[in-house]
């Protein structure tokens, strides 16, 4: 591990650094940060000065521009410190220094612990705060909560766009409550990004991923167009619009005027910039799908320029799709006539009853578990529990 | 001594002396012996301390104690100017007199009468039957007195015989013992107290009697027959002393004898008397009002004027003991341009200072800023309180005044000058850097004006923007109405009390619910987690929610979101308590009956009429956004186990109600408009239905009322087309998109938009044909069998969520919604709770899986709903 010394790397810091290198040091460190801290006095006379040093210096190389360097120190001095805002803030500088170094695996890391430490501080309800603060709005910890849950946003966009899994752990985060509510709250242009990532990462016949995407990946689309709906008031921009026209308008023509100018907006965005090919063929998936569920019949001619594409190059990625998807069954070309057939036989009964009553089992199973654990006190419900297994 | 006096006194004693020998010009022998009466009296005045002339009633009694050793000839001449121009002045005040003339004979006859049997008792000498006689006659003249007539000299005349009467029976009584009986003798003994007492009452009518008896009873006379030509002359004479007197008051009320003379320099007295006699059972509120009115005008320094006004804006908000009855709106006005003295005068000497807790005090000594430590005079009172106070009765008042009358409109025109009086205070306290009573202030300012739409609100504000003190935040300074609410608000936001940001925060979503802006108000609601507090909050600001909540339906409604509106609504139309919830209205309890307490507490948190939000405009809302949601639904429902359940409980209770009907004639209320529209929609004949909503003619009472009919005419179209095509799907195989266009007179790529909805959400079964222009149904007739299977399974569902939530509720670690609720309610407001609990079992009962039971709370019931829509309540 080479460093540079400057006249700022003083002597403090070179000290418990040394120590900290000290493989015996490391084993030596457990769980307990308070005990560390006893441990390195003890036996490196290692104070808490010399640890705060560490965050200084690391803050030094960080403004120095040496990343990785800073990133070290940062995390070290994580491990070490007890101090609750400076952790904070040295894990944002470890965040900062892993996305300029581009280590995108390291980063989504820092980017997850980072994202529990600002949840793990639990808001107060308004109406507590507002009985307990004092004329202090400004440290109202909601608030700050908020604030940085919202600075997270922005800086995982980084990492999102640029780490593999990105897309799908982006739709994760962003999707779930307390994201989404931030995300309505103080940033709703990130939606943009949210969109664009639930179009790009939506199962395309010619990206076959093999990686098992969790249900809310899945169904991300329907959610995302739900948020859209739900924030049309406060933010429109070409993708936003592109998906509210496809499923909440069902306007196939509005939907391809805005899937023009989205393709315009993402290829000059500059996360999105290098998704733009894939967001472009998603896009035409998710276009063509809508359009296959809803029609009977399909002009090819329609549906290629619906799809911003030329007549030829058209027909083409209609056959592939046809012949890649599962509706290739149902669906016929008849060239004569130039038109894509589709018969889809309505679900018979039973397999919607089928449907119903899948989960049931394993619901009341859950159930009945839950109940052994709470012990006596529930157990008058049991009986209760049992019953729908025997129906069904 | 005398002549000491009166050049060393002040100017006083001699235009007191000459106004004595002016009013009594008749009785001019008597002049000597009023120069002869100075040397007792100035003596007692100086002893006294006090060189006040209205300190004279003391004086008087003190004189009168001394009454044995001092000559009667003094008494005599000082005190009967004084009873002169008290009768005079007892008749110009209380000229009730007049009406009960003639009963005044058969009281007279009846005194007589009671004289005559003393006079046959003491021939005899039987002290205890003149005892009694006399008490008899005590109270015949205690009753003169509550009628407000004179004394009649009958009665001095009986005193003065009983007086010489008793001193000869003493005398008698000392020489020979045995004469008399026990009871006799103590009898003479109470009697001699008695009369004691009743000649120090009247000494002066006594010593006026024994001065001129004749001129006693003429003037009586006189007083009694009351011609109007003697009256007047009395007035006038009494009238020019008092001008004579010039900023000298001589003001003297009497009752019982006693007189007080009103003073600048006596205003500490006066003032502390009337304060003595605050809250007494017999005290007369509206002569008090009248002595600290005069005391006013006499009032020189700041510090005076000061304290007479705090004096005299509350004994006017004393005026009315009962808290059922509002304060006169003279008073109310009197006392409204008080305060705003009041506020004037704190503010312009920044050296005096109004608070509620200060140091002791002299009450009685002349205060200013020189004469305390550190240049500024504290005292006690409290100006926000009479703001407080100023409101409520102004709100009270328009609580009593019936709402479609004159008055009601005459009344609220004073609301303009409370609300500059409010600004004048807010001013004030914003100069005096005073938080707290500011941030009431300001509440009480927004509370004028938050729901009030623009126009009202730059009325009022244009009123308080002419006034001298402004407060800085103004219509001006900020721009818009919005904008002056808003840093009203957010003034409110930085104080501490959570009650004001609580209130604030709602009336700030009011607000923006009333300009319509439905997104912002509905995320301040829903931001505000208010909706999981507000049953721990006081009655009145529940009702602010209430309100809040509905005025958020209305917005939504006016802004075209119907599904919003009719979720925001349902809440409160399913308690069918609506008026009571809004405080418009008193419920009729169908099965407890209200004790007299509660129904006055609930009467006194009615809302004035010119705050109501229309109960039937938000009824025609509500009923007309569930027509809209739930017809549709309706129709695309074909079992008869799914219809029953109901997204809007009151529309589908009215609707079946109407279904029962053999005979419907032409829509009359806004209920038969609305349900006549839904059976129209549900025929498909959209036309029919937009017809009768839009002449339902409460409309006009909605803010931009045309454009809201346009949207629900859409809306109708649409909705009607959904509607149509749940209907009638089942007869076609294809049906013609343009034919649908023409139709429903819906341009064909909203149709087509509609359709191709419809097929993604899987409500329609059916496809759309590009090429021939049409949908094309498919639709498979599901057996009895195949749908009692569907059935059966729904049901288990139901049944496995039923134990889930059970399991949930009795772990209760997470999902404790209902317990909360109900623990925190506690017993505070009992009989709500209860009330709540009732319906909430009630509408348990019902099959709606997601929002069971949650109806009964209204104001929760719609925050988790709000929360499904917008998964923003978490």
């Amino acid at each position: 591990m080479q460093f540079l010394h400057t006249k700022d790397c003083n002597k403090k810091h070179r000290q418990s650094w040394i120590v900290i290198e000290n493989p015996d040091v490391a084993q030596a460190l457990r769980q307990d940060k308070n005990q560390n801290l006893q441990y390195l006095k003890d036996n490196y006379n290692l104070t808490l000065d010399q640890i705060t040093a560490l965050y200084n210096y690391g803050k030094f190389q960080y403004s120095y521009g040496n990343y990785s360097g800073a990133a070290d120190y940062l995390y070290h001095f994580r491990v070490l410190s007890t101090d609750p805002d400076l952790t904070i803030s040295a894990q944002w500088g470890k965040l900062a220094s892993d996305i300029l170094t581009g280590k995108w695996d390291v980063a989504l890391e820092e980017l997850n612990s980072l994202r529990e430490a600002i949840d793990s501080r639990t808001p107060a309800p308004f109406a507590s705060v507002s009985s307990s603060t004092n004329n202090t709005p400004a440290v109202d910890p909601a608030l700050s909560q908020l604030h940085s849950r919202t600075w997270l946003v922005h800086w995982s966009l980084f990492v999102y766009f640029n780490h593999p899994q990105g897309r799908a752990l982006l739709l994760e985060t962003f999707l779930s409550p307390t994201y989404l509510n931030t995300i309505q709250t103080s940033c709703p242009w990130i939606l943009r990004y949210v969109a664009a990532a639930a179009i790009i990462s939506s199962p395309t016949p010619t990206s076959k991923s093999s990686a098992p995407q969790s249900s809310r990946v899945k169904n991300a689309v329907r959610e995302v167009v739900k948020v859209i709906q739900m924030e049309n008031y406060q933010y429109t921009d070409p993708v936003t619009a592109f998906l509210t026209q496809l499923h909440v308008e069902f306007d196939f023509e509005a939907a391809q005027k805005e899937l023009q100018k989205a393709e315009k907006v993402v290829s000059d965005d500059f996360f999105l910039g290098d998704f733009h090919d894939e967001f472009l063929e998603s896009a035409r998936c998710l276009v063509s799908e809508a359009h296959c569920r809803i029609h009977q019949r399909i002009d090819i001619g329609d549906l290629s320029d619906r799809l911003n594409l030329p007549r030829d190059e058209g027909e083409k990625w209609i056959v592939n799709l046809i012949r890649e998807t599962r509706m290739g069954q149902d669906a016929k070309i008849d060239l004569e006539k130039n038109l894509i057939q589709i018969s889809r036989p309505p679900q018979p009964v039973y397999q919607s009853v089928i449907e119903k009553t899948r989960g049931l089992a394993i619901r009341t199973q859950a159930l009945g578990a839950a109940i052994a654990r709470s012990g006596a006190a529930a157990a008058q419900t049991a009986p209760q529990s049992v019953e729908p297994v025997a129906v069904s | 001594m005398s002549r000491f006096f009166k050049q060393a006194g002040d100017s006083d004693s001699d235009s007191d002396e000459s106004e004595e020998l002016m009013s009594s010009g008749d009785e001019a022998p008597l002049a000597k012996s009023t120069t002869g009466g100075k040397p007792a009296m100035s003596r007692f005045l100086r002893t006294a301390g006090s060189d006040s002339d209205s300190s004279d009633s003391d004086s008087d009694s003190d004189e009168e104690s001394d009454s044995d050793s001092d000559a009667p000839k003094p008494k005599k001449a000082g005190l009967p100017l004084r009873s002169d121009s008290e009768d005079s002045e007892t008749e110009e005040e209380d000229r009730q007199g007049i009406r009960i003339m003639s009963a005044q004979e058969k009281r007279l006859a009846e005194m007589e009468g009671t004289g005559k049997a003393m006079e046959n008792a003491l021939k005899i000498n039987d002290w205890v039957s003149i005892s009694n006689e006399f008490d008899k006659l005590a109270r015949m003249i205690q009753r003169q007195h509550n009628v407000s007539e004179p004394i009649p000299p009958f009665y001095i005349k009986t005193l003065l015989s009983l007086e010489s009467a008793l001193t000869s029976a003493i005398a008698k009584e000392k020489e020979a013992k045995k004469k008399m009986n026990a009871t006799n003798a103590k009898a003479l003994n109470s009697m001699k107290q008695k009369v004691r007492k009743a000649s120090k009452e009247y000494e002066q009518d006594i010593a006026k009697y024994q001065a001129d008896p004749e001129g006693f009873e003429r003037e009586y006379t006189a007083l009694v027959t009351r011609e109007a030509p003697a009256t007047t002359s009395v007035t006038r004479t009494t009238g020019g002393i008092i001008d004579s007197d010039g900023n000298d008051g001589f003001q003297p009320v009497g009752k019982g004898g006693r007189t007080m003379l009103l003073t600048a320099e006596g205003i500490f007295k006066s003032l502390q008397s009337v304060q003595e006699a605050r809250g007494k059972k017999n005290t007369d509120r509206g002569e008090q009002i009248k002595i600290l009115e005069k005391l006013l005008e006499l009032a020189t320094t700041t510090y005076q004027r000061i304290r007479v006004l705090l004096a005299l804006i509350s004994s006017r908000f004393d005026y009315n003991s009962s808290a059922s009855s509002h304060m006169p709106t003279e008073l109310w006005v009197s006392a409204q341009n008080e305060v705003d003295q009041l506020v004037a005068i704190v503010a312009s000497n920044p050296d005096y200072i109004v608070q509620e807790t200060t140091e002791d005090y002299d009450d009685l000594a002349e205060r200013s800023p020189a004469t305390e430590k550190g240049g500024i005079v504290r005292i006690r009172g409290s100006i926000i309180s009479f703001i407080d106070r100023l409101d409520d009765e102004f709100t009270r008042s328009l609580q009593n005044i019936d709402p479609h009358g004159t008055e009601y409109v005459e009344r609220l025109k004073d609301e303009k000058t409370l609300y500059s009086t409010i600004c004048r205070a807010q001013a004030f306290y914003e100069q005096t850097k005073q938080d707290d009573p500011l941030s009431r202030v300001i509440m009480r300012r927004l509370e004028h004006i938050y729901s009030k739409p623009d126009a009202v609100i730059q009325a009022l504000e244009s009123s308080a923007e002419s006034a001298d003190v402004k407060p800085y935040i103004t219509l001006a300074s900020k721009g818009s109405t919005s904008g002056l609410i808003h840093s009203l608000c957010v003034h409110l936001y930085r104080s501490g009390n959570s009650l004001h940001r609580t209130r604030a925060m709602l009336s700030h979503i009011y607000h923006y619910a009333l300009l319509n802006d439905f997104h912002t108000a509905r995320d301040m609601l829903l931001m505000s987690h208010l909706q999981e507090s507000i049953h721990s909050a006081d009655v009145a600001t529940q009702i602010l929610y209430n309100r809040t909540v509905v005025q958020l339906g209305l917005c939504a409604f006016r802004s075209g979101l119907i599904k919003e509106s009719q979720a925001t609504l349902l809440d409160i139309f399913t308690t069918q308590r609506v008026k009571e919830l809004l405080a418009q209205g008193v419920h009729q309890q169908r099965y407890q009956v209200l004790t007299p307490e509660q129904e006055k507490a609930e009467k006194q948190r009615q809302l004035p009429f010119h705050m109501h939000i229309n109960t039937e405009l938000l009824e025609a809302a509500f009923l007309v956004s569930s027509m809209l949601v739930e017809i549709p639904l309706l129709a695309s429902i074909d079992s008869e186990e799914l219809k029953r359940k109901a997204i809007s409980k009151p529309f589908r209770r009215l609707l079946d109600f109407a279904d029962r009907q053999v005979f419907t004639g032409p829509p009359e209320s806004t209920r038969d408009h609305i349900m006549q529209a839904s059976k129209a929609l549900q025929d498909g004949e959209w036309e029919r239905c937009r017809d009768l909503i839009q002449s339902i003619k409460i409309w006009s009472l909605m803010p931009e009322a045309a454009s809201v009919k346009e949207m629900l005419a859409k809306r109708i179209q649409e909705q009607g087309l959904r509607t149509y095509l749940f209907t009638y799907a089942p007869h076609y195989n294809t049906l013609s998109l343009s034919l649908l266009a023409q139709t429903f007179s819906l341009p064909l790529r909203s149709v087509t938009s509609i359709v191709s909805k419809m097929i993604w959400n899987e409500e329609l079964a059916a496809s759309l044909d590009q090429a021939g222009g049409c949908i094309a149904f498919h639709r498979t007739e599901v057996t009895r069998q195949q749908q009692l299977a569907l059935t059966i399974a729904e049901k288990v569902n139901a049944m496995a969520e039923q134990n889930e939530k059970a399991l949930d509720a009795k772990s209760g670690s997470s999902g404790g919604w209902g317990d909360r609720a109900d623990g925190k309610t506690g017993e505070k407001r009992g009989e709500q709770v209860q009330e709540r609990r009732g319906r909430g079992d009630r509408t348990r009962g019902g099959s709606r899986g997601g929002a069971r039971g949650r109806g009964a709370r209204f104001a929760q019931g719609l925050g988790n709903r709000m929360g499904h829509t917008s998964q923003r309540a978490g």
